[in-house]
């Protein structure tokens, strides 16, 4: 493996119907640092963070235009496997959502259709990467019990460490603290840290101060355009477009 | 490795499209089944079929391959079905306002009753058949057209009244409210409000039962008697559309039983008439309904 | 006045709130009353579990009646199970809307087909079928007039039940819980396999049940096809004589002989609590679910 890849989003266009959400996107998201897409809520955030694994296709009369190049390969091409795409990414959704089984089979879930067959690799990836996302030392008694038995904090942990047994090369987040209690967000923030030494991260959010905590590169977007981009030091401290520097102000929201 | 991969990636995607496939045929199955049986029914109608068939009662030995029409069956189950939904309506309209306005929606009652409106829902039509007639025999009355509506009635209540609940349980509790704050009492909101901003929907309910009714033939066996003359009593025996075809089929004369495809042909338009307004209706209630 | 009229409503209400669950213990009070003449006299062993029915002779064995129902309630399960899970699935997973859609007043339609009907269709295409064409590729004899001829029509008569509420349970699984899946790189069978079918399994089970207990009870659409031959049947392809079918074959008709009135009698009742029990199961199962999912 060549450790992760750039993503390069070359003029992107996304329409609900005929309602264009995203207008005309270009943006490259470097590797192995986190990158925070801000906006006020409905600016197309999510759409966009989706667009990148093709979860748009799930949606009904969604059209997509232009591409989103990963390993020097368009995802949007026909001929792409989307099961390998979507395997490159691990996503974590605004709320946790875990899948209807045990604790144990959640993280294995994810090898095990992608051919991992043999019983002690499963085992030891699963203990590996719920040790990563911090929550082998609360779970490692109680494997056998139902995903949901946990606390919405440690669930969101568990599909941290689901995202992460597939070995994929990119992490997106969805607003992935949004449903969590404050110190449950700052155990998921440091995760997010940690990982970026070794993945590429992307985080959608609306809170501002959690962009100012993690985030290397920042991305704004503000009804369905990229007004602004660059490393987030310095769009934080020197905004070039009015708009962000309203919404930084918070002015718009 | 990569080769490995690309194999049980192989096996995977295989595995995707054989179900995608086998789950669109089901789908097929089941589209299908209703065109057959559609078509197999007009179709085998079509000789039987006519116009004196619809308007002249049975002569003499009409069930012997003579002369005749079913006229007295067809209005039968007219008379029988209106009737039968009338009285259910009377039971079902204010059990719906009672479970949407005087008790609270999910109140305990309400689930109760919706439970038991649910149990009834599940009893056989045979199984009313017997009750009616049991119910019929304790009264001292006979098998008549007032004993057949009875015992239907019993059979749509369940079906119209959940209809009408759940259309009701659409409507959003502020304007109920605003009503109430208006200073109309109970009485009158539920009367005029839910009434009228559930109309359709009351009528697509109506209309579902009336057509389970018209279509049931099982309660009605020994309830409702049969006859060849068009009742003119609530007291004079009826005779019913399902259990004409029911007897013609069991005839052994060929031609007998060619009416009897006939006249479940003019059962199944009537059924598709009522599901068609049924629909109309429905399509309405989502337009007008304040959501 | 208008206070009164608004008391007035409120004592009539809550009258007619009570008359569902008023009803179904009359149903059940009427039918065991009605019942007792035999009920007293013959052992409910000897009812249940002897298949010797000779009225003439005062045997009223049910056995058979109770197989031939069971027999055929199970053939049309097999059959209407799986393609109406099928279906569903194809319905909610796989689908464009317009094809959603439209699929929904098929499934209404042949919800609200008279079951006559049904059973002039039967007549009409299943009994050659199963007589002309299944039996001998089975190597027997059969006039067509079967359990087999009865399970398919019924089968096709459950479709809309069991459909009907597995979309519903289908619906009930989130659309982000699927997209979790997918996001792993899992394909839309695997989503569909060990997440909606999973998450929603109790409801489908409840589907089931619901389907089972519909059919159970269905009585001329049955009738018209299954042959009723008053013994336990062996094969497929043999007659049958549902419990229903009994009732609606023989009663009115036998008020001069007490004993046999009140054997149809029973078979009512247990037709009765049978359906009343998998209908009573199926609810509290979907309840749960419902819970559950909130």
């Amino acid at each position: 493996m060549n450790g992760p890849a750039p993503i390069s989003i070359r003029d992107l266009s996304v329409f609900y119907g005929d309602l264009q959400v995203l207008k005309n996107i270009n943006l490259d998201i470097p590797a192995k640092r986190i990158t925070v897409i801000i906006g006020p809520s409905g600016c197309g955030k999510t759409t966009l963070l989706k667009s990148l694994n093709r979860l748009l296709d799930t949606a009904e009369s969604v059209r997509v235009q232009g591409e989103v190049v990963l390993d020097g390969e368009n995802i949007y091409d026909p001929r792409t496997e989307v099961t390998r795409i979507r395997k490159k990414m691990g996503l974590l959704s605004q709320k946790p959502q875990v899948l209807p089984m045990s604790i144990y089979e959640n993280v294995a879930y994810g090898p095990k259709i992608h051919g991992l067959k043999s019983k002690k690799d499963l085992a030891r990836r699963v203990e590996h990467y719920l040790k990563v996302a911090g929550l082998w030392d609360e779970v490692k008694d109680r494997l056998r019990e139902p995903a949901s038995s946990l606390s919405v904090g440690q669930q969101q942990r568990l599909c941290l460490a689901r995202g992460l047994a597939v070995e994929p090369e990119i992490i997106l987040g969805d607003e992935p603290t949004s449903a969590l209690d404050p110190q449950s967000s700052q155990n998921v923030e440091r995760r997010l840290i940690e990982l970026k030494q070794e993945y590429t991260v992307v985080v959608v959010t609306h809170i501002l101060r959690q962009a100012r905590r993690v985030a290397d590169y920042l991305a704004f977007l503000y009804l369905g355009e990229l007004v602004e981009h660059g490393p987030a030091a310095e769009v934080f401290a020197n905004p070039k477009d009015p708009r962000t520097r309203a919404y930084l102000t918070g002015e718009i929201s | 490795m990569n080769g490995v991969a690309n194999g049980h990636l192989g096996k995977r995607k295989r595995a995707d499209v054989f179900f995608r496939v086998l789950a669109t045929a089901a789908a097929a199955v089941v589209l299908l089944s209703l065109l057959l049986i559609l078509g197999t029914i007009l179709w085998k109608s079509v000789p039987a079929l006519s116009l004196s068939m619809l308007t002249h009662t049975p002569k003499g030995g009409f069930y012997l391959g003579k002369e005749g029409g079913i006229l007295n069956a067809i209005l039968g189950s007219l008379y029988l079905a209106v009737g039968a939904t009338v009285l259910a309506f009377l039971l079902s309209l204010p059990l719906a306002l009672y479970l949407n306005l005087y008790k609270g929606r999910a109140s305990k009652t309400a689930v109760w009753t919706r439970f038991f409106l649910d149990v009834l829902w599940g009893v056989p039509s045979i199984v009313y058949g017997v009750f009616g007639f049991v119910v019929m025999l304790a009264l001292g009355l006979r098998a008549s057209l007032l004993a057949g509506m009875l015992t239907v009635a019993l059979l749509e209540f369940p079906i119209m009244c959940r209809a009408i609940d759940e259309v009701m349980r659409l409507v959003p509790l502020e304007l109920k409210e605003a009503s109430d704050s208006l200073g109309a009492t109970r009485f009158e909101t539920a009367l005029k409000v839910m009434v009228r901003q559930c109309a359709p929907g009351i009528l697509t309910g109506v209309l579902l039962a009336f057509g389970r009714g018209i279509g049931d033939a099982a309660s009605v066996l020994f309830t409702a008697g049969f006859t060849d003359r068009i009742p003119s009593s609530l007291a004079d025996p009826a005779a019913t559309l399902p259990l004409a075809i029911f007897f013609q089929l069991g005839t052994p004369f060929p031609e007998v039983q060619q009416r009897a495809y006939a006249s479940a042909a003019v059962l199944t338009l009537i059924i598709l008439l009522i599901s068609l307004a049924g629909r109309a209706m429905s399509r309405k209630v989502t337009r007008h309904v304040v959501r | 006045m208008r206070l009164l009229k608004d008391a007035l409503a409120r004592r009539a209400m809550s009258f007619v709130a009570a008359l569902p669950g008023i009803l179904v213990l009359l149903i059940v009070i009427g039918l065991f009353l009605k019942s007792k003449a035999i009920l007293g006299v013959e052992p409910l062993s000897r009812l249940l579990f002897s298949s010797a029915w000779h009225p003439l002779k005062g045997q009223f064995g049910l056995l058979a009646f109770i197989t031939g129902t069971v027999w055929v309630t199970v053939t049309a399960l097999v059959l209407a199970v799986p393609v109406s899970i099928l279906a569903a699935i194809y319905l909610s997973e796989y689908a464009p809307r317009w094809v959603r859609e439209s699929a929904k007043p098929v499934v209404d339609l042949l919800a609200g087909l008279p079951s006559v009907v049904y059973g002039v269709w039967g007549v009409i295409l299943v009994v050659p079928f199963v007589g002309g064409v299944l039996a001998p590729l089975a190597g027997v004899y059969s006039s067509g007039y079967s359990i087999l001829a009865g399970g398919i029509v019924l089968a096709i008569m459950t479709f809309p039940t069991i459909i009907h509420v597995t979309l519903e349970v289908f619906a009930s699984v989130p659309r982000s819980l699927r997209d979790a899946s997918l996001s792993l790189g899992a394909t839309k069978w695997e989503t569909t396999r060990h997440v909606v079918l999973r998450k929603g399994a109790q409801g489908i089970l409840a589907a089931s049940v619901l389907g089972f207990s519909r059919a159970f009870g269905e009585t001329m659409a049955v009738l018209m096809v299954v042959g009723n031959v008053p013994a336990v049947p062996r094969s497929l392809f043999d007659a049958g004589y549902p419990l229903p079918a009994l009732i609606a074959n023989n009663y009115g008709e036998m008020m001069s002989i007490p004993r046999y009135d009140a054997a149809l009698m029973t078979a009512a009742l247990v037709l009765m609590l049978i359906v009343l029990f998998f209908n009573v199961l199926a609810r509290r199962i979907l309840v749960r679910v419902e819970k559950r999912i909130r």
